[in-house]
Formats: C-alpha cells, structure tokens, sequence
C-alpha cells in the first residue's frame, strides 16, 4: 500500500511539475523522517528499505500540502504507513522490484475502478486500503483524477513523459517514472498493442527490456487465480471479425462470451442461431443451458472482462 | 444472404492464401456463382480408396453458415455412407450435427475422414455397408478399390 501511495504520489508528482520542487523538499523532509523514525524502531536493519520507503513520504505531502493537517495527525499517520512499510517492504524484498511497481499498479486501479479487491492479490493493498480508509479519501479521488489525467497523456504515444523532471529528481523519480509508464504498458497489454523494443514511437524512457518481460509473469504471479491476465489471453485470442458472418467485432461484440468454450460470435449471429440452432458453434452445446451455467461459472469471466475493458478504456 | 456471400469469400481468400497446406484438398469455387464449390479429394492411404481423386460438388445455402453446405460426391466411390448412385453423402456434420464455425475445407477433411473410417451401421449403399457388417473386409475392401480404379484414377492409356 505503501507503494502504491508512493507510486501515485510519484505519478502524481510527474504530471504536476510545478509542484515538483515543493514536493521534492516535503519528500526529503519526510524521507528523512521516516527514515531517522526506522532507525529508532528497527536499527539499520531496515536500511535498505528506507529508499523504498521513502515512497510514502510524497504520499503524505500532498496532503500536507492541501490539508495542513496537524502535524500529529501526520506523525501518527506516517507510523502506521511505516508498519505497513515494514510488511510490504519485506514482500517487495522477496520479490521483484517490478512486482511492487505491477501491485502498486494494480491496486491503484481497483480503487480507480472501484472494484472488488478478490481478484487482486496484491501484495498488501487490502490491509492498507482499510488503513487509509478514514483519513484521506479525498485526496485519494484527487490523486486518482490526476492519475487518470496522466494517463491519458501518455496513452499518447507521442507525449514523451515528463523525463526531464524525472532526471531533477533522481533514484525516487527513477520510480516514478516505471509508475508512470507502467499503467501504460499494463493497459497496452489487454489491447495487445504494446509496445516493441524496436518500435520506433517507443518512447526512450520506457522501462528497459528486462522489467518488460517480467511483466507478464508478475501479471500471471498476481493474478493467479485467473483474473485480468484471463481477461487478458482472451482478448489476445479473440478474432477480430466474427468467425461466421466475417464482420467486424464491435466493441459490444468483443465483450459478448455467450459461452464457457470461449467461442466468440456476434450478437447478430448469436441472435439468428437463438432463433434456429441455439447451440454453440464451437462446443455444440445448448445456449440455454450455457446460459443457465454462466450465472454460477461464466458471470465471473464476464466480469472481469468488462473490467479489464473498462480499463484499457477508462483510465 | 449478404452474411453467406461474406464468409465464403473469407473462405475463398482462406483457400487462396493455403492452397499448399492441405495437399489432399484442392477447393475450387465456380467462377461465376460463389455458393457453387467443387473440391478434389485424394482417398486416403491404407483404404481401397488410396491413388484416387475423388470429386465433390458443395452446393452452398444462402442461410450458409447456420445452414451446412449440400455435398455430394460427383466420382462414382463404394462406401456404406455414400450414395452410389446420387453421391449423397450420409455424415453426422452435414446434417444435425452442422456447426456454424465449419468450413468448407473443414467439411472436406471430414468427408476424408468418413472415406478412411466408414460408418457400416447407418448405410446409404446397404450393399457396402453389408459387406462391412458381415465381416467381409476383403469383399468390402476389393470392391471399393475396383470402383476407385474404375472412377477415381486416370485412365490409362
């Protein structure tokens, strides 16, 4: 949770570049902080999370910023981000530093989206979500609006991320910048449209190739039981245009899985065969009873399609 | 109508585009009716059918592809799922058991399916299918040959 504060303060921090330098300040402070309050409770033995940990410090500052809250309220706030920090920290240490960045990533859109959190076992975004639930809600929904905003100016492949802002402010904008990036390749994935390594419109600061490829394995790592990377392959694998009449799958079409085989069709062929055969072209078996077996097994699918849709789409 | 007229010419450029993937089946549409298909099957190795090509004419429905193509055989071919006289062709596929995402070319492997593994017990030429359900393999199998040699192979000379 931490990181995924930290990620959206980060992203944050790169679409508005004017507070860049107020925010860089408020981060060192607070990264000081933090850091001398992790010495005191835990010795040097955490050292080496201090510079992830300096991630939720930027988190704090806008609303320090916005809010002037007391500042015991931040003190006490920013202890119980450093328990968090400690958990999640230790999970990102055992895993990849991307896996942070994806479940940070991920996290951030099931509250973008609003949706539920089962299908997204990432790391520790539930406990924290509950921890941050009282206190700072609205700037959560202002960080995800300037979230959203950011990405839509990246969704354009010709608007080169804030790189120079990422280079004034050193390691933690390294952060930034995957966290910024990120969202992007994630949402270029269900697409199927990321980019190549030797795209030329591939922008330059995109993350090297490396944490690329690790990408999907994280993706399939947290969504193991088969949530947005089902969604994910079955987009992949759709067909463009509907295999009997040969049109174009709209965007409704696309979304549409009349049934558990996967086998895809229009609505417009699936209404005529409604009408005749009423069975799935691909497995054979009746609509009706397909249909009567998605509320309990194929609803789930479904749903996370429409979501992983509303993803690529809304954010 | 406007659907059938655009899945099969998916399937004409389809054809085009592979002509060399499938080697035993050479789809031809008719050059001025596109619901109006022949196709040359080779009979599968190890059957009495094996050195002969065999013709098939696909006679597409408007309704194609909720509706399966009619195929019947044009060569002259001894199996027990094969008319021997109007080449209607008795197969599961074509019939109830018809599904949209078949294809032409699929239909033609299926039909070399059912030349290499006939079905006795639903018989369209009962003299066939009663060799096969007496247990009269060779008398099935050298029938079948000589009708292949007779119809389905160059003449020689």
């Amino acid at each position: 949770m931490v990181m995924i504060l930290m990620k959206l303060s980060t992203i944050l921090a790169s679409t508005l570049t004017n507070r860049l330098a107020k925010l860089k300040q408020c981060k060192l402070d607070a990264k000081r902080e933090q850091w001398l309050s992790q010495v005191k409770n835990k010795g040097c033995k955490d050292e080496s999370n201090v510079k992830t940990g300096s991630s939720p410090s930027p988190l704090i500052n806008p609303n320090h910023e916005r809010d002037h809250k007391s500042s015991k309220n931040l003190e006490t706030r920013s202890r119980g981000e450093d328990t968090c920090l400690h958990d999640s920290d230790l999970e990102f240490l055992t895993n990849s530093p991307t896996n942070s960045v994806s479940g940070g990533k991920d996290s951030r859109k099931n509250r973008i989206g609003s949706s539920s959190s089962s299908s997204c076992s990432g790391s520790c975004s539930g406990s924290v979500s509950e921890e941050e639930d009282d206190g700072c809600l609205d700037d959560w929904e202002a960080v995800a609006d300037a979230l959203t905003a950011d990405d839509d100016k990246l969704q354009n492949p010709n608007s080169k991320p804030p790189s120079g802002s990422a280079l004034n402010l050193g390691l933690p904008n390294k952060e930034c910048e995957i966290g910024g990036l990120k969202p992007e390749c994630n949402e270029k994935v269900p697409n199927c449209r990321a980019w190549r390594p030797d795209d030329a419109f591939r922008p330059q600061s995109l993350p090297n190739l490396s944490k690329q490829y690790s990408f999907p394995m994280n993706a399939d790592r947290r969504f193991g039981l088969g949530g947005v990377s089902w969604g994910c392959h079955s987009l992949i694998s759709q067909p463009s245009s509907c295999p009997l009449c040969c049109e174009d799958l709209d965007l409704t079409d696309s979304s549409f899985l009349p049934c558990l085989c996967g086998f895809r069709l229009c609505l417009f062929c699936h209404k005529r065969l409604l009408e005749e055969d009423a069975r799935c072209p691909g497995c054979r078996k009746q609509y009706d009873s397909v249909i009567g077996g998605t509320g309990i097994n194929g609803g789930a699918p479904k749903f996370r399609l429409a979501r992983s849709c509303s993803m690529s789409t809304g954010s | 109508m406007q659907a059938s007229r655009a899945r099969l010419f998916k399937e004409y450029k389809e054809v085009q585009r592979e002509k060399t993937a499938d080697p035993d089946i050479q789809l031809v549409c008719d050059d001025t009716n596109i619901f109006k298909w022949t196709a040359l099957i080779k009979g599968p190795s190890e059957t009495p059918y094996e050195g002969g090509v065999f013709q098939l004419a696909f006679a597409v429905p408007e309704q194609y592809p909720l509706q399966p193509p009619q195929v019947r055989f044009l060569t002259k071919i001894f199996h027990p799922n094969v008319h021997f006289k109007t080449g209607e062709i008795c197969l599961d596929i074509l019939k109830n058991a018809w599904s949209p995402a078949w294809t032409l070319q699929s239909v033609c492997r299926a039909i070399i399916a059912l030349m290499a593994h006939p079905e006795p017990d639903s018989p369209l030429n009962c003299d066939s299918g009663n060799l096969l359900r007496s247990g009269d393999l060779r008398g099935y199998q050298s029938m079948a040959r000589m009708y292949t040699r007779l119809a389905a192979m160059p003449k020689k000379g």
